[in-house]
């Protein structure tokens, strides 16, 4: 009881902050957009049939989900080399690397992208070093396109999937592996055979996070996109603030929490099902 | 002829003072178990560990069969090791554990199915070949690691504590069926543990550690009824400890008493250390070579033996007597003389 009447803060910020909004939201996907683009109340499903017989809202989707796809596999197989020095280093070190790992989520998302600005840009860090070096003449495009969507992208997903692959490796028992050896496995085989077989359940639930967050990432594409790049998440913003389509803009949302729930349902399943197996 | 030899075998954790190991030698027999006992912390595990090459020693060196393996990696020592927790491959069934080591080594295919049906057979589990380790009991998944760690013929057998998840009365069985296995294939053997009746029950050859060091290494009959230091008398066995004072070659005087005893250190002040079994309360003018006259403080009756706890002008003596014996009728308050031979006694320095 008590339990119950110390979660109620916790409750009601989320009931205020996010169920309601969300709700409102609901509301608004159902209204109807006039010709002459006002809102007005209604109970149609009107919005949804336009948005999903619409061929960019599919060349939207694939786009974003095999964006978000990418990324999180990339941020996924970056983080496990990480995690895995983490896991092995010397117990007093290990919680500062963790830190380490971690610490590109205390920092805002905008200032890390203007980092990247400063890094991937025509003038920046890596164009100047290229060509200085004479490697290139030209400058690469490496912001301001997919290339700097799927750079910045992965890079904030990383630390999420650190964090999920060290408690999901931290349990895994070090003298499996010491087991491997003694049975005559290299230290790759013992790789292959043991450690990654093992890690795969966090490896899974790190990846379906990433993806999770990728798909409804907003910042990193709109600004390291430079307005080239388009998904799911921008176009909600673009429907809402510059075309004014409200409707439209909710229930395009509308339509991406549904997925991203079904998402998360299905990571759960799995996860169960490897439990049970 | 010595089949592992340990040659002043040291290692030194970084930031503590006193070695783990320290420098420790010895030599074992093809075919023999050696068990490694001692306390928690007293470098037994670290020696093991060693021996296996997951731990790299800071100096000294272990020879297998003559041959140097000290500088080599766990993978290329072919030993079998059995661990603490048996460390079962949880995602493969107990027939792909066993299969693992033959797999790793380069068995052919068609050769690994036989290996693995006679290696599962030998500790009873060829039914349970495809139960995942989840799946079966603690004295399953021990025998599994066991029949993993022998099924590549392993030059060496290495088991680091490998009862102590078990129950009590399962690590009695799965302990006589280890030692029985060990002696079918005649594997050479090194067995930690802090359990002394598990050393004493199961091994050729004891090597009672503390601190790092060997106090002892001798036969099991050797450490129990002739302890070479206070150490292993105190932490093999039961034994009553007596201070007393070596008066001349062979004769104390403790509690106003002169004793005899087989041999002893330079006159000064000793302790004496007698085995409960090797003391008997004395039937009517029953003479022995050693007689304290006490009182009996408590009984406690066991079954198949009862303990008496005698208070005696030397200090307090516990004396065991099987049922049915002279002395077994003995009760609280009662007037006892307790006699045991000379060479029952060890006398250590105070």
């Amino acid at each position: 009881m008590i339990g119950l009447l110390l979660c109620l803060p916790a409750a009601l910020i989320l009931g205020v902050g996010f169920v309601w909004p969300v709700v409102l939201l609901a509301r608004i996907s159902f209204n109807r957009t006039t010709d002459m683009g006002a809102m007005e109340e209604a109970w149609t499903l009107d919005t949804y049939a336009r948005i999903v017989t619409d061929d960019f809202t599919w060349d939207l989707a694939w786009n974003t989900i095999t964006l978000s796809a990418g990324c999180a596999a990339a941020a996924v197989a970056l983080a496990l080399p990480v995690t895995l020095l983490i896991r092995n280093a010397p117990p007093r070190w290990r919680g500062l690397m963790a830190l380490m790992a971690v610490a590109p989520l205390l920092v805002s998302g905008t200032a890390r992208i203007v980092g990247w600005m400063a890094i991937l840009g025509d003038q920046g860090m890596v164009n100047a070093l290229l060509t200085g070096l004479g490697i290139t003449s030209d400058p690469l495009r490496l912001i301001n396109n997919l290339t700097g969507v799927r750079i910045g992208l992965t890079e904030s997903l990383m630390p999420y999937c650190c964090l999920v692959l060290i408690a999901g490796l931290g349990r895994l028992d070090s003298r499996l592996e010491e087991a491997a050896a003694t049975l005559g496995a290299t230290r790759s085989r013992t790789f292959l055979r043991v450690t990654l077989p093992l890690a795969f359940p966090a490896l899974l639930a790190a990846f379906l996070l990433a993806f999770v967050l990728g798909v409804s990432a907003f910042i990193t594409p709109r600004l390291m996109g430079g307005g080239r790049v388009f998904v799911v998440a921008t176009e909600i913003f673009d429907l809402a603030l510059e075309t004014v389509d409200w409707p439209a803009a909710a229930a395009m949302a509308m339509l991406l929490l549904g997925t991203l729930i079904a998402a998360m349902v299905l990571r759960g399943v799995l996860t169960a099902r490897k439990v049970a197996g | 002829m010595s089949h592992l030899g340990l040659e002043r075998l040291t290692r030194r954790f970084p930031g503590t003072a006193t070695p783990a190991v320290d420098g420790i030698s010895l030599d074992l027999p093809q075919g023999a178990l050696l068990a490694l006992l001692g306390p928690s912390g007293c470098g037994k595990t670290t020696t093991l560990r060693m021996i296996a090459g997951l731990e790299a020693p800071d100096g000294g060196r272990i020879l297998v069969a003559g041959r140097d393996v000290t500088a080599l990696p766990p993978h290329r020592r072919n030993m079998g090791v059995v661990f603490q927790s048996y460390a079962l491959f949880p995602h493969l069934t107990a027939a792909r554990n066993v299969a693992f080591g033959l797999e790793m080594r380069g068995v052919p295919r068609a050769e690994r199915g036989p290996r693995v049906a006679r290696a599962l057979e030998l500790v009873g589990l060829e039914a349970l070949a495809q139960r995942k380790p989840r799946q079966l009991s603690g004295g399953q998944q021990q025998r599994v690691a066991l029949a993993r760690a022998l099924a590549p013929q392993p030059d060496l057998l290495l088991l680091d504590e490998p009862l102590s998840a078990l129950d009590a009365k399962l690590r009695e069985e799965v302990r006589d069926e280890i030692r029985a296995v060990q002696q079918r294939l005649g594997t050479t053997t090194v067995f930690v543990t802090h359990d002394q009746t598990e050393a004493l029950a199961m091994a050729d050859l004891v090597a009672v550690m503390n601190q790092g060091r060997i106090e002892q290494l001798a036969t099991p009959e050797e450490v129990f009824e002739r302890p070479a230091t206070r150490f292993v008398a105190t932490f093999v066995g039961r034994a009553a400890i007596l201070g007393a004072e070596v008066v001349g070659e062979g004769m104390l005087r403790a509690g106003g008493a002169t004793l005899l005893a087989a041999e002893t250190p330079r006159p000064g002040k000793a302790e004496i250390f007698i085995r409960p079994h090797h003391i008997r309360p004395l039937a009517g003018d029953v003479m022995a070579e050693n007689v304290l006259p006490g009182r009996v403080l408590r009984r406690v009756y066991t079954g198949d033996i009862i303990t008496l706890d005698c208070e005696t002008a030397a200090g307090n003596l516990l004396a065991e007597v099987a049922g049915g014996s002279p002395g077994a009728a003995l009760q609280p308050g009662q007037e006892v003389r307790l006699g045991f031979a000379a060479a029952d006694l060890r006398v250590f320095p105070a």
